[in-house]
């Protein structure tokens, strides 16, 4: 292998005539002036002197290269292979032309790819294209994980690549962007089981219900599974966690109201108002309420005659406080807004929001888990919303506090994760969950509290958060819009984004400003599985022949039926099981039964009778 | 934009109108009695096969194949202010990796041989020593190939006469040196200039005009795969020639072949061999003399570079840089 043509400073070619290169490989050009030069291939190219490409027509056909191999002469052998190589740091002088080139050895490429050890940091997959540097590799990195290729299992060859999660300090954030399908969620499961593996408190937000880690997969040996039971906690919102109304301030509950539907100015007025601090739902769903009745009917007049008209105590008590709240509030209060935040209040309260409260994940964050929070997005997207606002100021108030050396109880530094960010932090328009992550995103960092976001349209997340994000894992991308962010957003180069359309499932471009370059990497093999990995369609056939079964089952030992017997075998098996049929649908599934081959029908001159096969 | 001289324009028409004339005769001429006319005066057209994988084999084990082409730079300008380096090169199928070069260099100020023929323009002798010495080197390279390889067969890029024609001392020794050990020795024409088949119907008075070569009446009358033994006595028997004609190619072009007198019955082996390694799609040459001539070839550029760096600066530029070299538009 030798450099040719013209060099820069910062890119050469280089050729061999036998040896092949591959993309994103490390190789080292010996320039006799300058030393050793630590290079990658960014573009690999073959070309054949006597195989041109000719669209005029001219072309070798392979029977006449075969030919010439059967006198003696391979064509083939006049390949000669070109790398476009680009030097990871900048050389003083162009490269001299003509030196030599070879691959390097793991200790001389080490810094580059490792920069933290295997136990202090998130063992993510393998480094592509590095398994010739990996033959005298420190033990410590070696047998670390499985990776998938062509849906078989294999070993560990390559350079592991282990995220340096202690770089967060400097360089917080993390994003994972990917089209679907192209490895995003399963590498964000990698990530997650790693984050458990080193005890780190996460939340995640989980609008998918997929990232339940007890399913432990089956293709890996006996010895080498992980169980994560004790280190995770799925919770849903509504069931297992959700708001407590006595906690709230007047922000928190105008968060939670405008996460359900937008709040107009003046029913953020209302709220302001009608609130007041400890206050249960049920005592500020009154308030509101009554004040809503009293104005219905219109005048201070019409609810003293109301008062006056009250057959039960119970009755005129109840409109002598709407009264009285009509007389305090109404000025202050249109209606329209008041019913607005009658209605948005009662809708969270039937979502089971106001069930519960988030102490089982601050127990959990204090434990060093992942806490998985469960939802549809709209509710998520509410609850985060406190969530998020509710712990992070608890950590802040932990630092701030020791920072003046005050005594506040301890909160953990935490990791906040979720899938479809750009849901919770849109571009273009303001929504309440979106404030709280801009703000982790921009100070988070100096109270211990990281991001993790990912989504399928980088496009569509909000611009000062992506900024922010100083780690991007870039899976297959395909729409040209969010190539061009990633492009914008990272160090990606030229030809890196080209190839984005084209990477495999679960291959990776991983772009650290810690490292200040991008890395091509493959994710292990997962530990666990994802529970919504059954096909839909081998569900469905699977569960067509349950049921097949499972009615054969039941004529089984009434065979041979009649054709004029059925009312009796169907009395008999209503008797057995409490299922009833009618004649036709019996006679159907009977004839189903034949069809698919369980049983055989025989044609006699009065009826049918249906036989054991 | 370029501007179109009207004049340049009308020339050009006018020499389609001319050519069109001229051609007339041979365009519409029926291609079935053509045919049937070389068929019987001129040699037999026959369909020839390629040979099979199992076939080839057969050369591996009795030496291989010799190709073997030449090549000519020229650096400098007009006369005598030029230097000409040639290269001839052999090479065996067999033994890719060990290429016989030779090379020669020729300029008009320096004149290695005998006393200039004063009856010659100097121009005209020019060419004839830079002819001779192209083809020496190449009979040169193919008795080193031949020496080193002991090759069944040589394929020279060009007509074998050529080679009796210019330089006749070397050619007797390379035809000797064939003859005596057996190998065949087999020309293979790109360019056919020969007018065989134009004087057998110009005899018969089949056709008026005198300038029609065999290249032109030849174009599509074959089909591919077919070959024409030529088997009038023409002046190249004489010589001690037999050729034949050949469509190689989908290309309507023909390409011409020809082989010692001595060794005629290995004529057909040799055009089965050359239709073999020629692919379908091509101009009708076989691949092997392709390799052959782009691996004689030197890019200019690099003979500049070697004259730049092996000549005295001040000759260089005294001698061999002219006018239009430097000029940049």
């Amino acid at each position: 292998m030798k450099v040719v043509g013209i060099t820069t400073q910062q890119e050469v070619y280089v050729g061999s005539k036998d040896r092949n290169f591959r993309i994103n490989e490390f190789l080292i050009i010996v320039d006799p002036y300058q030393g050793d030069l630590i290079g990658e291939v960014v573009e690999a190219r073959t070309y054949n002197k006597y195989i041109p490409l000719n669209l005029s027509g001219e072309l070798a056909d392979s029977s006449v290269l075969q030919s010439l191999k059967a006198i003696g002469y391979n064509v083939e052998e006049d390949t000669i292979y070109l790398a476009k190589v680009r030097l990871l740091n900048e050389a003083l002088y162009p490269v001299q032309a003509g030196s030599d080139v070879r691959v390097p050895d793991f200790h001389e490429v080490k810094d580059f790819m490792i920069n933290c050890s295997a136990d202090q940091g998130l063992i993510l997959g393998v480094i592509k294209n590095t398994d010739q540097m990996a033959d005298n590799m420190d033990q410590e990195y070696k047998d670390l994980l499985y990776t998938f290729e062509d849906g078989k299992l294999k070993e560990q060859k390559e350079i592991p690549y282990i995220f340096n999660i202690k770089s967060m300090n400097q360089y917080p954030h993390i994003g994972i962007f990917g089209g679907s399908g192209s490895g995003k969620s399963f590498g964000l499961r990698v990530m997650l089981e790693e984050m458990m593996n080193l005890n780190i408190p996460t939340i995640v937000l989980d609008p998918h219900f997929e990232m339940d880690f007890s399913e432990v997969v089956d293709y890996l040996s006996e010895d080498k599974r992980v169980d994560y039971t004790d280190k995770f906690k799925c919770l849903q919102v509504g069931v297992d966690v959700g708001v407590r109304f006595e906690d709230l301030s007047h922000q928190d509950l105008k968060n939670l109201l405008d996460a359900s539907s937008p709040l107009t100015d003046a029913m953020s007025n209302v709220v302001d108002i009608l609130f007041k601090r400890k206050d249960s739902y049920n005592s500020f769903y009154n308030r509101v309420k009554m004040l809503a009745e009293a104005q219905e009917e219109g005048s201070i007049d019409r609810i003293n005659r109301r008062i006056e008209e009250s057959t039960t105590d119970l009755e005129r008590q109840g409109w002598l406080k709407r009264r009285e709240i009509y007389l305090n509030y109404d000025k202050s209060c249109p209606y329209s807004s008041v019913r607005g935040i009658l209605w948005r209040v009662n809708r969270l309260y039937n979502e089971g929001i106001f069930n519960n409260d988030i102490r089982k994940i601050e127990e959990g964050l204090s434990q060093g888990k992942l806490m998985v929070i469960q939802g549809s997005t709209r509710i998520l997207q509410v609850f985060s919303t406190y969530l998020l606002n509710n712990l992070y100021h608890k950590r802040r108030e932990y630092k701030d506090a020791q920072f003046n050396k005050n005594t506040v109880e301890y909160f953990p530094p935490f990791v906040v994760v979720t899938d479809e960010a750009h849901n919770f932090a849109p571009k273009g328009y303001e929504c309440p969950s979106k404030s709280i992550l801009k703000e982790i995103s921009q100070e988070g960092r100096k109270y211990g509290v990281f991001l993790m976001l990912a989504t399928q349209r980088p496009t569509l997340l909000d611009e000062t958060i992506t900024a922010q994000l100083n780690t991007k894992l870039i899976f297959r991308t395909v729409r040209g819009s969010d190539i061009a962010t990633i492009k914008e957003e990272t160090d990606i180069t030229e030809e890196e984004a080209r190839r984005l359309p084209y990477l495999k499932t679960g291959d990776v471009f991983i772009s650290e400003s810690a490292r200040g370059r991008t890395i091509f990497a493959r994710i292990r093999a997962a530990n666990t599985a994802s529970p919504h990995t059954e096909n839909p369609f081998d569900e469905l056939k699977g569960r067509i022949e349950e049921e097949d079964n499972k009615f054969f089952l039941m004529i089984k030992d009434k065979l041979p039926i009649n054709g004029d017997d059925f009312i009796n075998v169907i009395k008999e098996i209503e008797g057995e099981t409490g299922r009833t049929y009618t004649i036709d649908s019996f006679e159907e599934l009977l004839n189903n039964l034949v069809e698919k081959g369980y049983i055989i029908k025989e044609k006699t001159p009065f009826f049918n009778v249906y036989k054991e096969k | 934009m370029y501007k179109i001289s009207e004049e340049l324009k009308d020339k050009i028409m006018f020499v389609n109108r001319v050519l069109l004339d001229k051609y007339e005769e041979v365009l519409s001429m029926d291609r079935e009695s053509l045919r049937s006319y070389i068929n019987s005066q001129v040699g037999p057209i026959l369909k020839i096969e390629k040979f099979t994988e199992e076939e080839l084999k057969k050369y591996t084990k009795v030496g291989g194949i010799i190709g073997v082409d030449g090549s000519k730079n020229r650096i400098g300008g007009a006369y005598p202010h030029f230097i000409e380096v040639f290269q001839g090169l052999a090479k065996s199928t067999l033994h890719k990796e060990e290429p016989v070069y030779k090379v020669d260099f020729y300029t008009p100020l320096y004149t290695e041989l005998e006393e200039p023929n004063l009856l010659e323009e100097d121009t005209e002798r020019d060419e004839k020593i830079s002819n001779k010495k192209l083809a020496s080197i190449e009979v040169d390279a193919a008795l080193e190939g031949i020496k080193k390889f002991d090759p069944y067969a040589v394929m020279m890029d060009g007509s074998l006469i050529r080679y009796k024609i210019v330089c006749s001392e070397k050619w007797q020794e390379l035809k000797e040196e064939c003859e005596r050990r057996n190998i065949i020795l087999v020309g293979v024409i790109k360019d056919i200039k020969t007018s065989i088949i134009r004087d057998s119907l110009k005899e018969d008075n089949y056709l008026k005009e005198e300038c029609f070569y065999d290249r032109e009446l030849l174009y599509g009358l074959l089909d591919y795969g077919e070959v024409i033994f030529t088997n009038i006595e023409t002046k190249k028997e004489k010589r001690g020639f037999a050729s034949l004609f050949m469509r190689s190619s989908q290309s309507p072009a023909v390409i011409g072949m020809d082989i010692l007198k001595s060794q005629q019955s290995y004529l057909l082996e040799m055009a089965r061999l050359v239709f073999t390694l020629t692919p379908q799609s091509s101009r009708g040459v076989p691949l092997w003399m392709d390799i052959i001539d782009s691996e004689v070839k030197i890019p200019d550029q690099m003979i500049k570079g070697f004259l730049e760096s092996y000549l005295d600066r001040r000759i260089f530029e005294m001698l061999f840089i002219s006018e239009r070299d430097k000029r940049t538009m």
